[in-house]
This record gives C-alpha cells, sequence and structure tokens, in this order.
C-alpha cells in the first residue's frame, strides 16, 4: 500500500476499537464470514442485490467530516457525473484506518455485498483481481487515454493486457531532512549522504539523547515493504523473477542487513512516533529525527501542518556501486466485475481519472498538484501543471527531475508473498536476525507458494 | 404475582440484553464458524467443501505455533501477575477511610478507558527517547531502552499495560467477594487470637474461593481472546516488532483478512475455543468450580 491521503487517516493505529470491533476483529470476524453463508445463498451466489441505476462508490476521502479539499475534489466529481448520466454515483465514505487496516471492505465482497466501484493499492490487486471481482476497463478507456498514461503504470494494473484499474496519481520516496537539525549539529548540505555508509555516518553525528538521526518505518505492514523495496533493487535485486523467488540474493541480503545496521548502531529509532514512517509531521517535524524517508504526500502534509518547518529532499542513498531507484506507489479505482452494472462502473471510472477534454485534464491536475501533491500519472496532466508551475521549484521539483524517473511501480505480491519478506524485514530491522538466512528462508516460503499459485502473474 | 415471582421476572429481564447479544453475535457465529471450518473460503463469496483439509494445514503452520506460544506466555505472565496485583489493591481499599472512593476510582479509571485512548496513553509514555519513561530513566542510563520495539521487551511491556487497565475491574470483583466474608468470623477468629496473618489465610482465603476461580477463569480467557489480546496490540504494535506480539487472536485476524483466508481462520477460531474449553475444564478439575468442600 502507498500512501494514504492525510496524516489522520495513515494512521491504522488510530483504528476506532470497541467492544463490537472486537467481535468483528476477533473470534467474532470468523463468525461475521460465517454469516456470509445464509447472506450468499440468499442473494444466489455472484449475483449482486445492488441497484443498476445507482452505483456505490466507497472511499476514504469524502464526503469526510473535515469537509477538506480532497474530501470536496471526490464531492464535485461525482456531482459533475451524476448531473449528465442516468446511472448516478453515491458515494460512501469510509475512514482511511478502516479502509487500510479494517475489515470493512473484506466482510462486504464475502458476503456478496462490495461496492460498485472502490479504490485499491497495487498490493490489493491480485488478491482481488484473483478473487475475480475486478472489471476490464478497457472498453471504456480510449486509446487516446491509454496512452496517456506513463510508461509502466497501466501494466501494473493489466492482466493479459487488460486494464483493471487507472491510477489517480504516482507517489514516489525519498528522504526528507530537517535544517535545524543539521545545523545544530554543525553539518552541512555538502554533508548530505549520497551512499548507505555515508548515512550510517552522517545518522551517527545527528543522533543525541533526544534526536534519532535517520528514520525507516519500523511497524510491520504493506507499507513498510513498500517503503524498503527501493533498498532491495539498489542492488539490481527482486523478489521474484521468472515466476521464481529471487529474494535470496545480495541485493535483498544487503538492504536488509542495512536497515538491520541502523538500528544496531542505535542511529535510528525502534518506533516511529505518531501514525510511522508515512507521518513525517511526528517524526521529522516534531524533532524527533534528523531524516526520515517518507513519500511525497509529506510535501503537502508539512505545508498545511508545520509551515515554519524548514527540510530538503535527496533521493534515497544508495549502496556502494548501486543505481538510484524508488518505489512508485498511488492508489487506482477499480470496478467491481459483480457490481449492479460494472460497464457504468467502468465508464465512470475511465471519464473521471481517463478524460482528455481539457476538462478532464484539469481535474486530474486539481487532484495532483492542487488539492494534493503527487505525480501526474499522466503524460498531458503533468503538462498542464507545469504550465502552472506546480513543479516549478522546491521539493517537488525534485521529486519530478531526480527521484520519480529512478521509481518503479509498487510491486504487486499476494499477500503470500509480501508476507515472508515482512518477516525477513521484521527480523533483521528489529531482531538482529541474520540477514542471509532471513531472505533464504524468505525465498523457500515464496518458492513454496510459487509452485502451487495458479493467479494472474505477479510482478 | 407473588413477590418472588417479581424478582424472577425482573432478574430475566435484566439479563435479556446480554443474552440476546451473546446468542446473536457470540454463539451462533460460533456455531457458524465450526460450519465454516470444513470450507476453503476466499473472501469473495465462493465456498468450496474441504474437509478436515484445514485442520491438517495447522500441523506445518509454524506461524500459528509460534502466535500460540506468544499467547501462552502472556497467559502464564499476565493472568498471575493480575491476580496478585488486584486482591493486594482489594485489601488495600477493603476497609473504609477517608477518600476511599477516590482512591477506588482511580484504580477502576483505566477500565472506562477505551482501548484507543489506552493505545495513544501508553505509546505517549513509551516513546522512544523522548517519552516520560525514557526520561525518567535516562538518568540511569537507560534513555534509549525501546519497550514497543524491541522483540524481547514488547510482551513484557503488554502484561504491564494489561495489569493496568484490568486491575480495577479485578480488584473490584475481589472486593464483592471480600464483602461476602461474614465480619463475624473474623471477630470470632480474632478473639480466638488469630492475628492478621492468620485471620487472612484461615479465614479470608478459603471463603474467597469461588471469587478467585472466577477471576482467574475469567482473566485467562479474557487474555487469550479480549481486548488486550487483539485491540491493544493492533494499536501498538500490530504484532510486531518482528512478530513478537503477534497473539493467536491477531493471527487468525490476518488469516481472515489479510490473507483472505477465512476457512482456515475459522478453523484456527475452533480450535482456540476448544483449548479454552479444556483450560477452564482443567480449573474446574482442579479447584471443583471454586466451590467450597462442604458444599
Amino acid at each position: 500500500m502507498a500512501a494514504t491521503p492525510t496524516p489522520a487517516s495513515q494512521s491504522g493505529l488510530a483504528r476506532q476499537f470497541s467492544r463490537r470491533s472486537v467481535l468483528r476483529g476477533g473470534l467474532g470476524a470468523l463468525a461475521a464470514s460465517a454469516v456470509g453463508v445464509p447472506l450468499l445463498s440468499a442473494c444466489g451466489g455472484s449475483s449482486s442485490s445492488g441497484n443498476a441505476k445507482e452505483l456505490s462508490f466507497w472511499n476514504f476521502y469524502g464526503p469526510s467530516d473535515d469537509q477538506g479539499p480532497q474530501s470536496k475534489w471526490f464531492v464535485d466529481t461525482v456531482a459533475e457525473w451524476n448531473k449528465n448520466n442516468d446511472v448516478k454515483v453515491k458515494l460512501r465514505y469510509i475512514p482511511g484506518k478502516d479502509y487500510l487496516n479494517g475489515t470493512t471492505l473484506q466482510t462486504a465482497f464475502q458476503s456478496g455485498q462490495g461496492p460498485d466501484i472502490f479504490l485499491i493499492s497495487p498490493g490489493d490487486f491480485l488478491r482481488y483481481y484473483n478473487g475475480g471481482v475486478l472489471q476490464d476497463l478497457g472498453s471504456a478507456l480510449s486509446d487516446e487515454a491509454k496512452k496517456d498514461y506513463l510508461p509502466g503504470l497501466l501494466e501494473a494494473r493489466s492482466v493479459d493486457g487488460k486494464v483493471y484499474g487507472l491510477p489517480m496519481e504516482i507517489e514516489p520516496l525519498a528522504m526528507y531532512y530537517s535544517e535545524a537539525a543539521f545545523e545544530s549539529a554543525g553539518l552541512s548540505e555538502g554533508d548530505l549522504p549520497k551512499t548507505w555508509d555515508q548515512t550510517l555516518a552522517i545518522a551517527q553525528k545527528l543522533t543525541n539523547s533526544k534526536r534519532y538521526g535517520v528514520m525507516f518505518e519500523t511497524a510491520p505492514g504493506y507499507y513498510q515493504n513498500f517503503t524498503w523495496y527501493p533498498f532491495m533493487w539498489q542492488g539490481n535485486g527482486n523478489a521474484i523473477k521468472d515466476g521464481k523467488s529471487a529474494f535470496d540474493s545480495p541485493a535483498a541480503v544487503q538492504a536488509l542487513k542495512f536497515w538491520g545496521d541502523t538500528i544496531k548502531t542505535k542511529v535510528a529509532p525502534r518506533k516511529a512516533l505518531g501514525d510511522g514512517g508515512g507521518d513525517v509531521v511526528s517524526n521529522l517535524g516534531s524533532g524527533a529525527a534528523a531524516m526520515q524517508q517518507s513519500g511525497i504526500w509529506a510535501v503537502s502534509d508539512l505545508r498545511t501542518k508545520a509551515k515554519n518547518f524548514k527540510y530538503g529532499i535527496i533521493p534515497l542513498p544508495t549502496p556502494d556501486g548501486g543505481q538510484a531507484a524508488t518505489d512508485l506507489g498511488g492508489w487506482a479505482f477499480v470496478a467491481n466485475s459483480k457490481g449492479a452494472n460494472p460497464e457504468a462502473a467502468a465508464k465512470f471510472i475511465a471519464w473521471a481519472l481517463g478524460s482528455t477534454d481539457a476538462a478532464g485534464v484539469e481535474r486530474q491536475r486539481q487532484w495532483n498538484t492542487v488539492v494534493k501533491t503527487n505525480l501526474p500519472p499522466r503524460k498531458s496532466v503533468q503538462e498542464a501543471a507545469d504550465a502552472k508551475g506546480a513543479f516549478a521549484d522546491g521539493a517537488l521539483k525534485k521529486y519530478v527531475t531526480e527521484i520519480a524517473p529512478t521509481g518503479k511501480p509498487e510491486p504487486r505480491f499476494p499477500p503470500e508473498v509480501y508476507q515472508p519478506i515482512a518477516d525477513a524485514i521484521q527480523a533483521c530491522q528489529l531482531n538482529g536476525s541474520d540477514p542471509a538466512k532471513a531472505a533464504a528462508d524468505a525465498a523457500q516460503k515464496i518458492d513454496t507458494f510459487l509452485k502451487t499459485y495458479q493467479g494472474a502473474p505477479i510482478s | 404475582m407473588t413477590r418472588k415471582r417479581r424478582e424472577a421476572l425482573a432478574a430475566y429481564a435484566f439479563l435479556a440484553p446480554d443474552t440476546i447479544g451473546l446468542l446473536l453475535f457470540v454463539a451462533i457465529p460460533m456455531v457458524l464458524a465450526f460450519g465454516v471450518a470444513f470450507f476453503k473460503v476466499d473472501g469473495f463469496g465462493n465456498y468450496q467443501y474441504v474437509g478436515l483439509a484445514n485442520y491438517k494445514l495447522m500441523a506445518g503452520d509454524d506461524q500459528l505455533w509460534a502466535s500460540l506460544k506468544v499467547t501462552a506466555t502472556y497467559v502464564v505472565a499476565f493472568v498471575p501477575i493480575a491476580f496478585v496485583v488486584s486482591f493486594a489493591l482489594a485489601m488495600l481499599v477493603r476497609n473504609h477511610f477517608k477518600g476511599i472512593g477516590w482512591v477506588r476510582s482511580a484504580f477502576f479509571l483505566p477500565n472506562v478507558v477505551s482501548l484507543v485512548v489506552v493505545g495513544l496513553i501508553w505509546q505517549f509514555l513509551l516513546v522512544d527517547k523522548q517519552g516520560a519513561l525514557s526520561k525518567l530513566l535516562a538518568p540511569l542510563g537507560l534513555g534509549d531502552v525501546s519497550f514497543l520495539g524491541t522483540p524481547s521487551l514488547a510482551l513484557g511491556t503488554y502484561v504491564v499495560i494489561s495489569v493496568w487497565f484490568l486491575m480495577g475491574y479485578q480488584m473490584l470483583v475481589f472486593l464483592a467477594g471480600l464483602k461476602d466474608v461474614p465480619k463475624e468470623l473474623e471477630d470470632a477468629a480474632e478473639i480466638d487470637g488469630a492475628g492478621p496473618w492468620q485471620r487472612f489465610r484461615y479465614v479470608i482465603w478459603p471463603l474467597l474461593r469461588p471469587t478467585s476461580f472466577f477471576v482467574v477463569v475469567n482473566s485467562t480467557i479474557g487474555a487469550v481472546t479480549g481486548l488486550q489480546a487483539f485491540d491493544l496490540v493492533f494499536v501498538l504494535t500490530k504484532g510486531g516488532p518482528a512478530r513478537a506480539t503477534s497473539t493467536v487472536v491477531l493471527y487468525i485476524y490476518e488469516q481472515a483478512f489479510t490473507f483472505n483466508n477465512m476457512g482456515y481462520a475459522a478453523a484456527l477460531t475452533t480450535v482456540v475455543v476448544a483449548i479454552l474449553v479444556v483450560c477452564t475444564g482443567l480449573m474446574f478439575g482442579f479447584t471443583r468450580g471454586g466451590r467450597f468442600d462442604e458444599d
């Protein structure tokens, strides 16, 4: 999973808990799945009970309580569509913490009550595709729209050349640093690290009794994996190659070791503040860390929540002789193939994100560079944003010119691949495990899974 | 209507909401889970009968055994500590003194706070380097200790937080038990020359058996399936660092909602229920349900 919209919804840990959620989450959760049996037979298998004239659109942006610009973008976009179409779209807001780590979507799909349109992260793509609930958007998409997307972005959401999701944004990762922390440690911009060794050395100088020199995500989950992959790619490694596990590689081992070294040498925290690695305001901004790996969304977070905080960004440091790399996250709109009216849902998605007319480009520009900071996934939108000077200076300019060109789309690993990797990262980072052994163990688990895997290609 | 009849009706009325809730949200789903355990469920509404395959999977599932071990460790540490602490508290606030209401409330307060808030409070206290506890320990050279970020410390930290969270409730249960100990018996023992320790050992302690039994069984079940075994872990560490706090209930949740293995998760649930039934049965056996010898 890539970035999330606002720090508040990035939480995952602020998930609302109640006794009821324990029922849902714990033993009762399974029971909830059990309850799906009668529901399912009642509505006759895959056929949906929805309304063909009204499509539900579940998302974690709007209409939210804060009525912020991101919520407004969703509300306005849907209102615009509803004005001109017979099949109406109805937004249902699910708080980010429930959407990302909760059970709302899963229980709905299990009981055949899934939404017609929803948002999906690369990490969830295969689970839903293999579950047979993603609708081919192809017929709704014009060739012109397809060509407008940057290379690789649609491929990451396609199977056999058919497009199943339209990305709404690109979110690269970089290293943020606090100017104040560098100054107080007597360091200058010339000291900014380019390699892993330099990172450890500089972090040592930045670490004191109140502050850590550098910070990576520490909580286990899709987000941590997402932030770790670039370090593996820098050594030209990958988790899977040619249908087999390639995780048992020097590239993965050295990346696992690097994260472990930051903890061993005590220059990085074992637990992040606030909402974790994606939360720059709580960590870097509060002075708890001097450098922090995070994503492009942090630019708008800092802009709104830490106006006077002075910071800069650099590309993620690489190992000696390694190549620059970053991970390109980003959520996509998808349609439920078992929904009430999948064709209409596909049309809505193609219109909302893929329209190539002036209004469509403007709508995307608003989302990508006005209400949120990301990189536009479409060339025409990039041009429109450039014309308005969106990437003319500062961190965003650096993202466009230096960082994003080194990026790869976030891998779409199913849970069975993600989990062994997550365990290896956690063990090496926080439990002092031997990286070579951890990588070998994970590779073996991935291989075992791949032997019987029958779903769409993993990439 | 006789008075007895009226009282009985009132009792049923008071019990009804909980009973209906238990039936609807616990008992019926639990029975259904036993059924689902025989299916492969993909999370998209498809069911495929697989017989006992889900149960056979468990033998080779290292993660399951690791999570059971985490849970067992937690139970073995939490239950006795919570017992001793809450019992000591109950004895402490048993007798009336000035400001007792305040003291009792202070101990009970954590129990009425939502788990999210509990998580946030402790996260705040335990923040690496900048947390209140780190600052307190800094003069001892322990300012760098990360209580929730170190695998060997995380589970112990959960034990402390859970004890803090539940001690007020258990204290109340003990207080209720202590109220049932007839004052005359204590007085009689005192007249016979029994000191405070002897009065405790031979009068209070034996009469508290049913209460003690209830507390032990209740906190064991709570430690395996309760709020602190899932919500707190989910809020604070999501099972980390390095799976050190991955309890069995959290593992079941992952199987159901991360891996979409809902059938397997259901099978795991039945096993956890079975383990709890056996444990409770053993406790019943050893203590005769906490009943008094003469019953």
